[in-house]
């Protein structure tokens, strides 16, 4: 019993450290209508920024932080501003392929800036496992959840319930239909990126806290597609409960299928959840369904 | 656009793709000429010629998957996989000789990719995407797990040469002209394909698939056989792959190859089969002269590290496909379009 609630305690956790990165997916998507694969990339770069102000700058955590994420708004506002500025209304095809050539184009930049050596990322958390009864859980991934709920919730509140969030929800309707009303799509699309990047940076530092970061660490990107799309792509605070049933189905399968077949089936298991969303309910659990008119 | 002068007077002379007697020669010459090469020139680009005709059929199947029909499609290279994988075995296991094993590859990668030609029945757009990546994962959990006997496993399956009545076809020099014989084929064939009346129910759905449908075009047929097609061409491609290379591995196809597919429908020009062409030759030729530049800067220049090559191929890959998509998403040839109206129509602006 004892297992099974830790089996289950610690994959929600992971899956709520998922689901802090989906919300770069899903909050990039409701401002702008552009769902962005490069999101993996994204943390890799937000990563290596925190990297490089405390362990090759050595900054203590109150400066270094902050910088990094102020380098992270930057960055994302410079793909903003080079690669979307000009995409306004353009076609899904369009969208999909530059989010695929900015992932690998950011790919090669990491590979050029920082090399393809593994990394020693620093210990933003206390490194020691809380431990509390029968369950022993990484401080990192505690205070991760605790940060990613509230996270959550807070941009929840702002896309629904604020008049700059509800005019970026306009935007991710219909380009044409928000600019008509007198919406600026590329104020939205700017912020969106902003947060995006930012958004990426702090699943970087819950995610990578006292483990090690290359590019390939970019694979965080995949593993928060099938998150993004339970939830729906449009919904943030179904990312929660996405991220935590992912998360708890996961850790049981590697707790209790993985031993019984000797295989990895916690490893493909999200993806076939997420092929079997695609084709029962592409629109997931909480998001948008759309009507088409010709 | 037709050179002045030259009207069509009925519908075969209006559909025909060889309007003028000068552009029978220039065929004609253009055949000759890829004949021939092979004589005059080193082993080194008789290679990087079999990598173009390979290429070449794959992004056919793909322009018209994706350019004509719209369907996106990051499954390609998974197709091709299907195909290798299946000339393998038929030609190793069975004995088949290539002349059969080649169709027969087409015909297995067409039914894998029918199977998700059926799902762009329901979702499209970006969910489509995730859809044909998620083929490519299958296609290699499924290599990966499935017992060693059959496909090889992690080690891949080794290939024979292909055997025509007796004559081994073992140098590269046979597989070119195996491959120039097939790559003919098959570009005849797509431009059939394109200007049928299946191909304009292609550009039909593509351009808007609600309104086709109301226009009396069955979408789902429509989408499941671009598929179908598409991964026919690509399974045909990788039997080619699989003669030339004569080893089978899951790691020659990957998404990444996939990506490269589309960039070379993008850089070519999407919705139109000569663009398919152009876009192969221009991106391979790239391609080489990165594989062939990068030891030679990385030595130059060791500071940038050894993975320079595959690092400038990466910021090549994805900077050629933003930079398409943002300053001329027509591709190619549509500046070579441009181009030559301008020159036939002059001096009269139009």
């Amino acid at each position: 019993m004892g297992e099974f609630l830790n089996y289950t305690v610690n994959g929600a956790l992971i899956g709520l450290t998922y689901a802090l990165v989906a919300m770069g997916f899903v909050v990039i998507y409701r401002a702008s209508k552009v769902f962005n694969l490069a999101q993996g990339e994204l943390v890799v770069l937000g990563g290596f920024i925190v990297w490089l102000m405390m362990i090759q700058l050595d900054l203590p955590l109150i400066i270094g932080l902050p910088i990094a994420f102020l380098c992270a708004g930057i960055f994302g506002f410079l793909i903003d501003r080079i690669f979307f500025s000009r995409m306004a209304g353009q076609s899904v095809f369009a969208m999909v392929m530059v989010t695929i050539g900015l992932m690998i184009l950011l790919r090669g930049v990491v590979l050029v800036a920082f090399g393809a050596q593994v990394r020693q990322f620093p210990a933003v958390f206390p490194v020691f496992p809380v431990i509390w009864g029968d369950f022993l859980i990484p401080q990192a991934m505690l205070y991760g959840g605790v940060i990613t709920v509230c996270v959550a919730l807070g941009l929840a509140w702002f896309f629904n319930r604020t008049r700059a969030g509800l005019r970026m929800t306009a935007v991710a309707e219909d380009h044409q239909v928000a600019m008509s009303l007198g919406i600026s799509v590329r104020r939205s699309v700017i912020i969106a990126w902003i947060m995006g990047s930012m958004l990426a940076t702090l699943g970087a530092i819950i995610f990578l806290s006292n483990r090690s970061i290359s590019f390939i660490t970019s694979e965080i990107g995949l593993l928060a597609l099938p998150v993004a799309l339970l939830a729906g792509l449009e919904s943030i605070a179904g990312l929660i409960l996405a991220g935590i049933l992912i998360g708890i189905v996961q850790g049981l399968a590697a707790g209790y299928l993985d031993p019984a077949l000797g295989a990895s089936v916690s490893s493909v298991l999200p993806f076939v959840i997420m092929l079997m969303i695609l084709f029962i309910r592409p629109t997931g659990m909480f998001g948008w369904k759309t009507i088409e008119r010709v | 656009m037709d050179p002045a002068g030259t009207f069509a007077t009925s519908f075969v002379r209006d559909q025909a793709l060889i309007r003028t007697r000068w552009q029978w020669l220039a065929l004609a010459a253009f055949l000759v000429a890829l004949l021939i090469a092979p004589m005059f020139v080193g082993p080194r680009l008789v290679a990087i010629g079999i990598g173009i005709f390979i290429t070449a059929v794959v992004v056919l199947g793909l322009q018209l998957n994706t350019g004509y029909s719209g369907q996106i499609n990051l499954g390609q290279a998974a197709f091709m996989g299907v195909g290798a994988y299946t000339a393998g075995v038929l030609s190793t296991t069975f004995g088949v000789p290539f002349f059969l094993a080649i169709p027969l590859a087409g015909v297995s990668a067409a039914l894998f990719g029918f199977i998700f030609g059926l799902s762009a029945a329901r979702i499209k757009g970006f969910y489509l995407a995730l859809t044909t990546i998620a083929a490519q994962f299958i296609f290699h959990f499924l290599i990966l797990s499935l017992p060693t006997s059959w496909l090889g496993g992690s080690n891949g399956i080794i290939v024979a040469a292909p055997d025509f009545f007796g004559y081994r076809l073992s140098t590269d020099t046979h597989i070119y002209y195996l491959c120039l014989v097939v790559v003919a084929l098959m570009t005849w064939g797509a431009y059939g394909i394109a200007r049928s009346r299946q191909g304009r129910a292609f550009v039909a759905v593509r351009d808007d698939d609600v309104a086709s449908g109301i226009m009396g075009i069955n979408v789902t047929r429509t989408k499941a056989l671009s598929f179908l097609v598409g991964a026919f061409y690509a399974g045909v491609g990788g039997a080619l792959w699989a003669y030339y290379v004569r080893y089978v591995a899951v790691d020659q196809f990957t998404l990444i190859h996939s990506v490269w597919f589309i960039a070379m429908i993008i850089v070519g020009g999407m919705g139109s089969v000569t663009g398919a062409l152009i876009g192969v030759v221009a991106i391979v030729l790239v391609q080489e002269g990165i594989s062939t530049a990068g030891p030679i800067v990385a030595e130059a220049m060791p500071f940038l590290g050894g993975q320079i090559s595959f690092a400038a191929m990466n910021i090549f890959l994805g900077g050629i496909i933003a930079a398409f998509l943002i300053f001329e998403p027509r591709g190619l040839m549509h500046r070579w379009i441009i181009m030559k109206r301008s020159y036939r129509v002059w001096p009269f602006p139009y």
